[in-house]
């Protein structure tokens, strides 16, 4: 291809989970780099392996753009040396300043350049804003001095523009550029040279170097799948794993192994789970989803005996240890685990984690939910967890089962970390929905009590993902979780649980907790239906502070932003505003108007459609009739007449009516 | 010698002719079928001499790894040239499994290499050493598998990976980036094999106590189990079982105490053993079960401050020499 420019970095092997995202950064920052100098083409490719980063640009110009940037220099205002200081800086002419805002201006111009040229300074800016999450320097021999940061060691630097080398020196780097890489480690020797990108990706195929990292990954999860299926098994996909199997070979081959009978009998998440962190095996399961005495793993030469030997004998290690750890656990009950909460701090202000259990005991109702709460954190003092911490909760549950607790509290203490997150499935029973509850509200009200918030990214004990999981188990799980007590009462009760233990929270816990959760609402309520700023507001209001229904408050924000579509929804608004508009401040009774009398016709029919609206499952068609009531009444009655009884029998059907909207609807 | 017996053991064995500028004389040389363990050492030590090394011994006091060596901690500080390589036995109390795990005890030895600074091509100096040591590169996978490393109580840390062999890690390779929270102004990289685990792989064993220690394929060979597993039993029922809590808390009072004395009197690598054995009575005491998690972050926070404290008096004495 004409005009194409060849680059790659390759260096010391690059941690496999930077890669997928490394692919997108070195794309974007290149593009920027070639922007900002000017340069011209027409598109650009990034590539990873474990050793290299590559880039392709196409159609990229000789030379670059002359570029013309407006600078803006000091105020009008400002003293003349100042004045002079930005015009000489800037190599300029008085003549040449220009005004604008209360600024003087100078247009300065950098010609276009020779591509060859600027290459090196454009490869300095790529090593300099290239955002590796872990970066490293190290010594160049040459120069006696420590190098720039990269993500490991660089080695040498591809550079090919037209099928021709540019060969400038990165001083950074001590490395200057060539036109030759080199292919698999293992499986390739020696300098490979490089004229355009067809040539280097077809040298780099023959070399054992697969390019495309996501064709990489699509190749293993095929490769295993299909030799899984001849064996009549079935990969587990996990995600996560693939990308970081991708990244660790530079060629994949596929290799199916086996797992030692004898640890069969472990639980199947601890085989998987061992095989995962440890080993990066993929797990194959049968058909009925039983965990198979096999594994799927990826090589990054091809296979031979001795290597396969090994591959089976590692896990065998590995699980030796996993059944020491199983066997030492189930020497111990959960109860004695638990006891040992005494010796772990869940923070140093908030008293440790047998404290944080004694709280949430408070809360609990039923004999299975204290029988939850007082071993859902046991299992974090087990071996397992602690080798394994992704198992809390998970081996709490085995374990559980295993000394034939109810089969609910086993579910319980599994489920009490749930949701995780937003997206993350709810506990499928109360009891660990409400055991979740407890331990979300006891970190919210401990910690918002003694003056930590999340700031900014900042939320290092996650509270606002605490107050997100609260709000689902509120929203969407289906039982009332709450158990017909207030919210407030789960508040106080924990507020005074820190107070008996001797921790004194601040006395405006509860309200800032209450509010530290609407306003998570909010931003949750946003987010999952897409409504705007005003329908929140409407909803949230119409709630008074510590009676929040969070159930109540979705469906009003769904009901409104439906409503809001509707012609009529302006009729409906129109009279509520109407309506506040006569009652001002007043407060009015929220009791039945069935029985009061009018005289006035259109009072007699506010009454009549007001009375309709009164217990009734919602129906807009009727809060039309009665909105459309009211507006008639306002033009025909005098509402705030001087019969003080029949005033007051009128601001009580205005005020039901707005009551009724609130309630149903929200603050209009 | 006795002539006889002599004869007899000719058929075992391959009768070399030696050269020597005096004489030539018949050596009867035991040819082994496996590398032995002793070997692997012998050939690393050669390997890493021929690389312009100082082989040093291993240090003789009680320590967790190779890092822990002063050849490491205190000599990777400071602008100086150090090439450095040692057999480190290593004691990790909590790893014990009374000698009934294949690969995990409680202690074991580590071959530690320094080069400082970092040379150009140090992954191939390594993967040169895996070959000399007997590594047929060519039927095994070896993988650079990302493992940083950290180590807060000497305020160290590098960037590296985990030498992976067919899924078994056998080297830790670091390039350090600070040590006692202060930047490397020479950035030394750190080798770390794990001997055990490569005689298993060069010996095609499944079990460190199976690993032949010295090559001998007759009935006096001696397997690593032979050397070392009494060793492993008892001093697992000692880590985990049978320690006295109350001489190990007085000890660790005491070495602290004798750390700061030394420090005051500018005697670093006196009072840098001297944390080192802290360090160790704190891992017994751990093994044990009787330090609680809330105790754990105090012992830490006392081992991290004699630690960075030697650390620091270290880096003022070389920086006054200059």
């Amino acid at each position: 291809m004409q005009q194409e420019l060849l680059l790659e970095f390759f260096s010391e092997e690059i941690p496999a989970r930077f890669q997928k995202k490394a692919v997108s950064d070195a794309k974007f920052v290149f593009e920027k780099i070639l922007n900002d100098y000017g340069a011209e083409f027409s598109a650009l490719e990034s590539y990873i392996s474990p050793r290299r980063i590559t880039i392709r640009v196409l159609h990229l110009h000789p030379s670059t753009k002359d570029l013309c940037t407006k600078k803006r220099g000091p105020k009008i205002s400002s003293s003349e040396d100042a004045i002079n200081g930005f015009i000489k800086s800037n190599g300029k002419r008085k003549e040449d300043l220009f005004e604008e805002n209360g600024y003087y201006y100078i247009n300065t111009e950098v010609m276009g350049a020779d591509i060859k040229e600027i290459m090196s300074d454009m490869i300095e800016d790529f090593i300099v804003n290239m955002p590796w999450p872990k970066s490293m320097r190290w010594y160049l021999e040459d120069q006696k001095t420590l190098s720039a940061f990269w993500v490991r060691p660089m080695r040498s630097i591809l550079c090919v523009y037209n099928g021709r080398v540019i060969e400038t020196h990165i001083k950074s780097l001590g490395i200057t550029t060539c036109d030759y890489t080199f292919g698999h480690r293992f499986l390739s020797s020696g300098k490979i040279e490089i004229s355009n990108f067809d040539d280097y990706h077809n040298k780099l195929e023959k070399s054992y170097v697969m390019l495309d990292f996501f064709k990489k990954r699509e190749y293993i999860d095929q490769e295993i799948t299909q030799k899984a299926a001849s064996m009549g098994l079935c990969l587990t996909i996990d995600e996560d794993l693939l990308n970081e199997v991708a990244g660790l070979v530079e060629y994949p081959f596929i290799h199916i192994g086996t797992i030692d009978e004898k640890f069969m009998s472990l639980p199947s998440i601890v085989l998987s789970t061992s095989m995962k962190v440890h080993q990066k095996y993929f797990t194959l399961t049968y058909p009925n989803s039983v965990i198979a005495p096999f594994f799927g793993t990826v090589t990054n030469v091809p296979g031979t005996e001795i290597m396969h030997i090994g591959l089976d004998r590692v896990l065998r290690a590995r699980l030796a240890d996993a059944m020491f750890f199983y066997k030492e656990d189930t020497n111990v009950t959960l109860e004695a685990f638990a006891q040992r909460l005494s010796n772990v701090v869940f923070h140093e202000k908030l008293g440790l984690m047998s404290h944080k259990i004694d709280r949430m005991m408070s809360i609990a109702k039923t004999k299975e939910e204290r029988r939850a709460v007082a071993l859902c954190k046991a299992d974090l003092l087990t071996q397992m967890v602690g080798e394994f911490p992704e198992l809390q909760g998970i081996m709490g549950e085995i374990y559980a089962k295993g000394q034939d607790e109810e089969l609910d509290v086993c579910m319980a203490i599994r489920e009490h970390y749930k949701p995780l997150g937003a997206g993350g499935t709810l506990p499928g029973s109360k009891i660990g929905a409400r055991v979740a509850f407890f331990d979300k509200l006891d970190t919210l009200v401990g910690f918002l009590g003694i003056g930590i918030y999340p700031t900014g990214s900042k939320d290092p004990f996650a509270l606002r993902r605490a107050a997100l999981c609260i709000i689902r188990l509120f929203c969407d799980f289906d039982e009332d979780i709450l158990e017909n007590e207030k919210l407030s009462w789960y508040i106080e009760t924990l507020i005074t649980s820190y107070s008996d233990q001797g921790i004194a929270l601040e006395h405006d816990t509860l309200v800032e907790v209450e509010t530290f959760i609407t306003d998570r609402f909010k931003v949750y309520i946003s987010g999952k239906l897409e409504v705007d700023h005003e329908i929140i507001k409407s909803v949230v209001s119409s709630f008074k502070s510590l009676d929040f229904d969070y159930k109540a408050a979705v469906l009003k924000a769904k009901r409104l932003l439906e409503l809001t579509k509707l012609d009529e929804f302006q009729v409906v608004k129109e009279a509520y505003k109407r309506a506040a508009g006569v009652l001002g401040d007043l407060e009015f009774s929220t009791g039945s108007v069935r029985d009061l009398t009018f005289k006035d016709e259109s009072m007699i029919a506010l009454k009549d459609s007001v009375s309709d609206l009164e217990g009734n499952i919602f129906n807009f068609d009727l809060f039309t009739k009665a909105a459309r009531s009211l507006l008639s009444a306002c033009d025909n009655v005098l509402i705030n007449t001087n019969d003080a009884e029949e005033k007051s029998k009128n601001l009580r059907l205005f005020g039901k009516f707005i009551g009724l909207i609130e309630k149903n609807i929200g603050i209009l | 010698m006795n002539v006889h017996k002599f004869k007899i053991f000719i058929p075992k064995t391959l009768l070399f002719l030696y050269h020597t500028r005096h004489a030539t004389v018949f050596a009867a040389i035991h040819m082994p079928k496996v590398r032995s363990f002793q070997d692997i050492i012998f050939d690393l030590q050669k390997y890493w001499a021929s690389q312009g090394c100082v082989i040093m011994q291993p240090y003789d006091t009680e320590v967790g790894a190779g890092t822990s060596h002063h050849a490491t901690t205190l000599k990777a500080l400071g602008d100086g040239y150090w090439d450095v390589a040692f057999v480190q036995p290593c004691r990790r109390p909590k790893d014990g499994r009374y000698a009934e795990n294949p690969n995990r005890t409680q202690y074991y030895y580590q071959y530690q290499v320094i080069l400082k600074p970092s040379p150009k091509n140090p992954q191939d100096l390594y993967l040169g050493s895996l070959e000399a040591i007997g590594f047929d590169l060519s039927i095994h996978d070896i993988r650079f598998v990302e493992d940083d490393w950290e180590n807060p109580s000497l305020g160290a840390s590098g960037l590296g990976w985990e030498v992976w062999c067919d899924g078994m890690e056998i080297t830790q390779y670091t390039y350090f980036q600070q040590i006692g929270g202060i930047s490397c102004s020479v950035t030394p990289v750190e080798i770390t094999y794990g001997l055990e685990r490569i005689a298993t792989f060069i010996q095609n064993v499944e079990n460190h106590f199976e690993i032949n220690w010295n090559g001998r394929e007759d009935e006096k060979k001696l397997t690593y189990g032979d050397v070392l597993q009494r060793f492993e039993r008892e001093f697992s029922c000692y880590n985990f079982d049978v320690a006295s809590v109350d001489i190990l808390l007085n000890h660790f009072s005491d070495y602290e105490k004798e750390c700061q004395k030394l420090l005051a009197h500018n005697l670093v690598m006196p009072a840098y053993e001297q944390c080192v054995k802290a360090n160790h009575c704190f891992n017994l005491l751990d093994a044990r079960g009787v330090v609680s998690v809330t105790e754990r972050a105090g012992y830490i926070v006392r081992i991290r401050t004699l630690a960075k404290n030697c650390c620091q008096s270290w880096l003022e004495s070389v920086k006054n020499k200059d």
